[in-house]
């Protein structure tokens, strides 16, 4: 009975914070506000009705970051054609978590290091303030290269390029955010947005729009049921062939912030988290956004951490987001039309700020590879762009686990009845290497290899027992191999010639 | 020198002859909207057109009260004396409105602003940039910087005598009211004139010469020219006087403070 009343209050707190975020991101992605609150209702509803944890989807930095940079290239900013092509990619991006799901790759994110997903975290963070610079100093868009370049441009032409009443109104906000979190650290953005709105009110009353040329919201009249059927057709076909890498970006950028995210709820809370059924309701999700007229989501890292805080333990919480979201834009449509959009930036430079952690790198400085792949994510992030640090944080996981993994403990023991070579690890194509320098050195002797705490042998170690041991019985010397009953099988099986004395333990 | 002349009228008459070809090439919005696909430019411009004849539905966001953007711009912006939309030409250019140079996006923006009584889009917001390629696509074949036929509304000539509103009332009754209601609250489909529905006091409507000359060259719907320039004055003398939403180009503070001067 108690239970789902704390729910129904996590859920509404999450609403409350997903509203500045959804119109935020949409506006990240190139697309008009209520597409982002679309998406904050019903990924999120789907998300939570189809997953098991209380993990709260919805409209998320990253995929927004990167369905801007796949599709304004190909329509302007906004207009059907680009509203058709983003439905089109996150319905391709639904497919490929789907493919995801059947091969059950779930397993893949447990190779990405959590100094990755830091890096990739913290460098989302540093893409949100860059990001909002533009509406806080009410730049009209304009691409750089690199995000120095964007820096020197403000700095050096400010007095043309910057609103003093957008800056203003930021300003405000930020500090109320920062200010208000002393007090209230679970209300703190709701603080902002207030500061910030009766700021712009304040500025509005004083100064007429074409003076201050701020940027408001406007009116959202929002549906209940936005049903949408995309467009597809052989053009558009033609189309979704070039974004595929796009599509395939974002469902892994999408998918690994959500899978870390159940991780870390999997650790610190007692729910019964099954981590492919959560890679199933993204992608069902992502795929029937588009039919809603929403774009893709992906878990949230803040409104979980809310969520947590809450008290929330089931899906239902989300599930009641996406139910208040619908209640409260429906009532407080009027009043949010004359939202600044600075006010909105404002927050979004806190989420933003928040992301990037000094806590995390003096976490990862105790382990020198860590710290490397921390903070190569996050300047490769800094100076491209987000997939580009995936990429790079992927090989870098993966090459520091290979090195690992290739690393044999190999011991080795003398006795009158000759060399004993203990052998611990997986011995493969890799390792075979450091068990080659070994039987240089003690080329002259008879040598026993102990495979019994070998985890896993492949073709190539087999190949190179033969190898060996033939250029031993030339020198006439003996190989024997310590294994037991089920490495014996799998070695006969492999084709290991009779030549080399074999002893089950 | 004379071979020289030659050559360059040559070359005139054949960017003469391509603009022309290119006026003809160019395809109609009716055949636009049968395309399954188009490209950036066009599917933009089908955009734009769609914000114009359906503002309530496709540009809501920055509307304020509940008139489409063809209410003013009839037939979608193409019909001459109703303000047609064929001007990107024009633009950018000084208007004594704002005492700045304009161009074609702030120009729209402040329609919204203004006739629309709502908010001022962004410069880069999609429904600014989608009836800019529209007002584009209308300007084609159109001389730069010169004024097309038709532009605006018509002046009309002095009549003589001062617009009289209650002569003008005498006249919306009896002419207008069966579309935009005795109220003027608008039937229908027709649009509100005045009330809080309507369009605002910075308009270029609340102009009376500027509306006279629409309501003579246009209005009743479909009768356009019925009217004489009199009444044409003064049916757009009484519209002056009815309530509407205030100017917000003027600030609101100094509004108050005047009030509490006096």
């Amino acid at each position: 009975m108690r239970s789902w009343r704390t729910e129904l209050f996590a859920g509404l707190v999450g609403a409350i914070l997903v509203i500045p975020q959804g119109i935020t991101f949409a506006y990240i992605a190139g697309l008009q506000p209520e597409y982002g609150l679309y998406c904050a209702i019903f990924v999120t509803l789907f998300c939570s009705l189809l997953g098991s944890s209380s993990m709260m989807s919805g409209p998320n930095t990253a995929v927004a970051i990167l369905i801007g940079a796949a599709i304004l290239p190909l329509a302007g900013r906004g207009s059907p054609l680009y509203v058709d092509f983003v439905f089109l990619l996150c319905m391709m991006v639904g497919v490929v978590q789907l493919v995801f799901w059947l091969v059950r790759g779930a397993r893949i994110f447990q190779y990405l290091s959590p100094a990755a997903i830091s890096g990739i975290s913290a460098g989302a963070g540093f893409l949100i303030i860059m990001a909002s610079l533009d509406s806080i100093l009410d730049l009209s868009t304009f691409k750089t290269t690199f995000f120095f370049e964007k820096l020197f441009v403000i700095f050096s032409d400010a007095k043309d390029l910057v609103n003093p009443f957008s800056l203003a109104i930021a300003v405000t906000t930020i500090v109320a955010g920062y200010v208000g979190r002393r007090f209230s650290p679970r209300y703190f953005i709701i603080i902002a947005v207030t500061a910030g709105y009766l700021c712009g009110l304040l500025v509005a009353f004083i100064w007429p729009q074409p003076v201050t040329e701020l940027e408001y919201l406007g009116r959202m009249p929002l549906q209940w049921l936005p049903f949408n059927v995309p467009t597809i057709n052989m053009e558009y076909l033609m189309i979704a062939s070039t974004l595929i890498p796009y599509a395939v970006a974002i469902a892994f950028i999408g998918l690994a912030q959500s899978l870390v995210i159940v991780r870390e709820l999997k650790m610190e809370t007692d729910q019964d988290i099954n981590l492919d059924k959560e890679v199933y309701a993204q992608g069902v999700a992502n795929f029937l956004a588009p039919f809603f007229s929403g774009f893709a989501g992906a878990g949230s890292f803040n409104r979980t951490k809310a969520n947590q805080s809450l008290g929330a333990t089931t899906p239902l919480s989300g599930m009641a987001a996406a139910g208040f979201v619908l209640i409260l834009i429906t009532f407080l449509g009027p009043v949010l039309t004359y939202m600044p959009m600075a006010a909105m930036a404002g927050t979004l430079f806190i989420v933003g700020a928040d992301m990037i952690k000094l806590r995390d790198i003096k976490h990862y400085a105790q382990v020198r590879s860590e710290l490397f792949i921390y903070l190569a994510t996050f300047t490769s992030i800094m100076f491209f762009d987000l997939a580009a640090g995936v990429v790079v944080a992927v090989f870098l996981s993966v090459s520091v686990f290979m090195l690992r993994i290739s690393q044999l403990d190999l011991k080795v023991e003398t006795s009158a009845a000759g060399t004993v070579i203990k052998v611990k690890g997986a011995l493969f194509y890799a390792s075979v290497a450091h068990l080659t320098e070994k039987f240089h050195q003690y080329m002259d002797e008879d040598l026993t290899v102990d495979l019994q705490f070998t985890t896993h042998i492949d073709q190539s170690a087999v190949d190179f027992f033969i190898r060996e041991s033939k250029g031993m019985t030339n020198r006439g010397k003996h190989l024997t191999l310590l294994v037991n009953e089920s490495q014996q099988a799998f070695l006969e099986n492999l084709g290991i010639s009779k030549d080399i004395r074999q002893i089950s333990l | 020198m004379k071979y020289s002349q030659q050559l360059v009228c040559g070359a005139l008459c054949l960017l003469l002859l391509n603009a022309a070809t290119a006026q003809q090439n160019q395809p109609s919005i009716q055949q636009l909207l049968r395309e399954p696909f188009l490209d950036d430019y066009y599917s933009n411009v089908v955009y734009g057109y769609e914000i114009v004849t359906d503002t309530q539905t496709h540009a809501s966001r920055y509307v304020g009260n509940s008139l489409n953007c063809s209410n003013c711009h009839l037939q979608a912006g193409t019909q001459p004396d109703a303000l047609p939309l064929n001007v990107a030409g024009m633009y950018p250019k000084w208007r004594a409105k704002n005492g700045k140079r304009n161009g074609i996006g702030l120009r729209i923006r402040e329609c919204f602003l203004y006739s629309m009584d709502g908010i001022m889009p962004p410069e880069d917001a999609p429904e600014v940039l989608a009836i800019s390629a529209y007002v584009t696509y209308l300007s084609q074949g159109q001389v730069m910087g010169a004024e097309p036929e038709g532009r605006g509304v018509p002046t009309l000539p002095d009549t003589g005598y001062d617009p009289n509103p209650a002569n003008g009332r005498a006249v919306y009754m009896s002419q207008c009211a069966s579309c935009h209601g005795q109220q003027g609250e608008g039937v229908a489909d027709m649009p509100p004139v005045w009330g809080m529905n309507s369009y605002n006091k910075g308009a270029g409507m609340n102009n009376i010469r500027e509306a006279a000359g629409f309501i003579w060259a246009n209005m009743p719907l479909g009768q356009g020219k019925s009217l004489t320039h009199q009444q044409a004055l003064d049916v757009s003398a009484y519209l002056n006087l009815q309530i509407r939403p205030a100017d917000p180009g003027r600030s609101k503070f100094l509004k108050l403070l005047e009030y509490l001067i006096n």
